[in-house]
């Protein structure tokens, strides 16, 4: 029971890794592939992780320390990535 | 047999970002698919750590999300330091 639900979290995390990768195809603007990357990217991390968590629940606080550094550093990075690649001047 | 696939799975997703990293000339784009290519590759650091049982790989994945991600933020303020430089 266990082993499935791990498994169904890892499947969903890789679902949301080609949903949020795809657009990094495409010719919109910077901006339109950071939102989809931070949003669908960083959930199906988590995701897979708390899926190998389920799976191994001895090495959790190496796992945790993950989900913690993903979820602060992506909404950092995302915010870093919009600043710098927008117009400079604009935000005096 | 599955973490094998699912790995399989992940190694398809890297090669998304890896590509559009190579055909794109924007700066910005590049920092993008770079970034993602971070992440997933510590994500796959990790599952194979959890596939293997070996806690060292694991924590070799751990730092590579928080201190690449650290990298590529000063990167990424360093790239618009030369650019406000080149226009001034």
């Amino acid at each position: 029971m266990i082993n499935l639900l791990s498994y169904t979290c890892i499947v969903l995390g890789i679902f949301f890794w080609f949903w949020g990768t795809l657009p990094l195809l495409g010719d919109r603007s910077v901006l339109f592939k950071l939102h989809s990357l931070s949003v669908a990217d960083t959930l199906g991390s988590m995701s897979i992780i708390i899926g190998l968590l389920l799976k191994i629940p001895s090495e959790w606080p190496l796992l945790i320390l993950a989900i913690i550094s993903l979820a602060i550093w992506n909404t950092v990075l995302g915010y870093v990535l919009a600043y710098c690649s927008s117009s400079e001047g604009s935000h005096e | 047999m599955i973490l094998n696939l699912a790995l399989i799975a992940m190694i398809l997703t890297l090669l998304i970002p890896m590509y559009e990293a190579w055909q794109d000339d924007d700066i910005w784009q590049k920092m993008l698919a770079f970034a993602s290519a971070a992440t997933k590759c510590s994500i796959m650091i990790l599952v194979v750590s959890v596939l293997r049982d070996d806690w060292m790989i694991g924590v070799v994945g751990v730092i590579i999300l928080s201190v690449g991600n650290a990298g590529l933020m000063l990167l990424a303020h360093v790239l618009k330091r030369m650019n406000d430089l080149a226009n001034e």
